[in-house]
């Protein structure tokens, strides 16, 4: 019998659509993925079966297990000005025009109006190692005066009104659909075994600065059947 | 490619000029778009959070000091306070008639919601099976009935206080507000005044036993 004669190659495999895939799934993470700003605490919210999103755009209020608060607003045009008019209300000078606009991009602050001129004043990666004390929300009598939290609230108000009107009409002028959704609305997270106490708080200074309706953001738990 | 081209090495001893191979070895490109990958996927959510929506009335006028607890004659109020141990008591609270104590799980709070609110369920079920009738097409109908739906949880809901002392957790009122949301209960008011002298009283005995 005649031997077959096999021909000696190494075994080899076209790895180009594979590697067109692999190519094809980077771009799209790359496309889709959006990095966070990093955060001054790291909070674990309790679940809920609620399935409602979370708005586009909020002024996020945290509280850590401690008590502290901290604030963030999601658009960085409205986060800039109500921080000029926290600054002017407060009289805290020593703020460059582009430290105030670049504090629309720094995260979730739980600073008094005083610190916050020297905190942006650091280098973007010695900010995470300033120590953030939280942001004063006493709305007690004698403390109104001190609640930063109240200015806050009440300034992303009236900011976040302007910033939907003017973006009607912008869109009135293109000729564009308005997304009537995107307003700012107003959210807490907060741990899981933070004292309802320190929530109440917050709400009430929510309420003192006439926001009514609010959003509690939790993480996901399946529903019951 | 990780080819290896065997070279058949003849003795004639004649040099020719060697034929380079077109290919390139795409091995460590590949290595880096594994490796890229694999971190995207890792590092990426795509489940967003998602919210409760609450709503809090407006805060009453100082000068018009008019603040009167909301009364509920027919409803429960529920009493959250330290170590996540939660009481809850029928209509109006009397001093030979303690709390009850009851426990956050399925079993427990879930159980008595579900029969007390039993009446709102079967309504709510009885128009959803209406309209899952409802042609697809028919919006005028179908928002009939979710309109029904609404008015129905407005008019008939089981009534509850929860009252959150200062010891109580936030999971503890996320907790409570999620159950009301399972059993359908539409109206619930989250007290900020904390408890009466009697609730305080009768509590703390329970609490020491």
């Amino acid at each position: 019998m005649p031997k077959v004669k096999m021909p000696r190659s190494a075994p080899s495999l076209d790895m180009t659509p594979m590697v067109d895939l692999a190519f094809l799934l980077v771009t799209f993470f790359i496309l889709t993925s959006s990095f966070r700003a990093p955060e001054p605490v790291i909070l674990d919210p309790p679940a809920s079966t609620t399935e409602i999103q979370i708005p586009k755009q909020v002024f996020l209020v945290m509280i850590d297990e401690e008590g502290r608060v901290y604030v963030d607003i999601t658009n960085a045009a409205v986060k800039s000005k109500v921080l000029k008019q926290i600054m002017s209300e407060f009289k805290v000078q020593g703020m460059s025009e582009e430290d105030i606009n670049n504090f629309g991009g720094v995260g979730p602050v739980g600073l008094r109006a005083a610190e916050i001129p020297a905190f942006m004043a650091l280098e973007s990666s010695d900010r995470p190692n300033y120590e953030q004390k939280g942001i004063p929300y006493d709305t007690a009598e004698s403390k109104i005066k001190t609640c930063e939290l109240y200015y806050w609230a009440y300034l992303t108000k009236i900011e976040a009104h302007n910033d939907y009107k003017q973006r009607e009409e912008e869109a009135k002028l293109k000729n564009m659909e308005f997304d009537k959704s995107n307003y700012i609305q107003f959210a807490i997270k907060a741990a899981s075994n933070a004292k309802y106490d320190k929530i109440n708080q917050v709400i009430q200074v929510f309420r003192e600065a006439k926001v009514k309706q609010f959003q509690m953001i939790t993480g996901l738990e399946s529903a019951p059947n | 490619m990780a080819e290896i081209i065997q070279q058949s090495s003849g003795g004639d001893g004649k040099k020719r000029a060697k034929k380079l191979s077109t290919r390139v070895d795409m091995t460590p490109m590949v290595d880096l778009a594994f490796l890229l990958l694999t971190f995207f996927v890792l590092t990426s959510t795509f489940s967003k959070p998602k919210v409760l929506r609450m709503i809090f009335p407006e805060k009453l006028d100082k000068n018009n000091p008019q603040v009167k607890q909301p009364e509920v004659k027919n409803g429960l109020t529920l009493l959250l306070t330290k170590d996540n141990r939660l009481f809850y008591y029928n209509g109006a609270l009397k001093a030979d008639n303690p709390p009850t104590e009851i426990s956050y799980t399925k079993d427990g709070l879930r159980t008595i919601l579900i029969e007390r609110n039993a009446p709102l369920i079967k309504q709510l079920k009885e128009l959803q099976n209406k309209l899952a009738k409802v042609a697809a097409a028919d919006t005028a109908a179908k928002n009939k009935i979710e309109r029904e739906a609404k008015d129905a949880q407005q008019k008939s809901s089981l009534v509850i206080l929860v009252k959150p002392d200062k010891d109580a957790t936030y999971e503890n009122v996320i907790d409570i507000v999620d159950e009301f949301l399972i059993t359908q209960v539409a109206k619930y008011f989250v007290v900020d005044t904390g408890f009466d002298p009697l609730e305080r009283k009768l509590v703390d005995e329970k609490l020491n036993q």
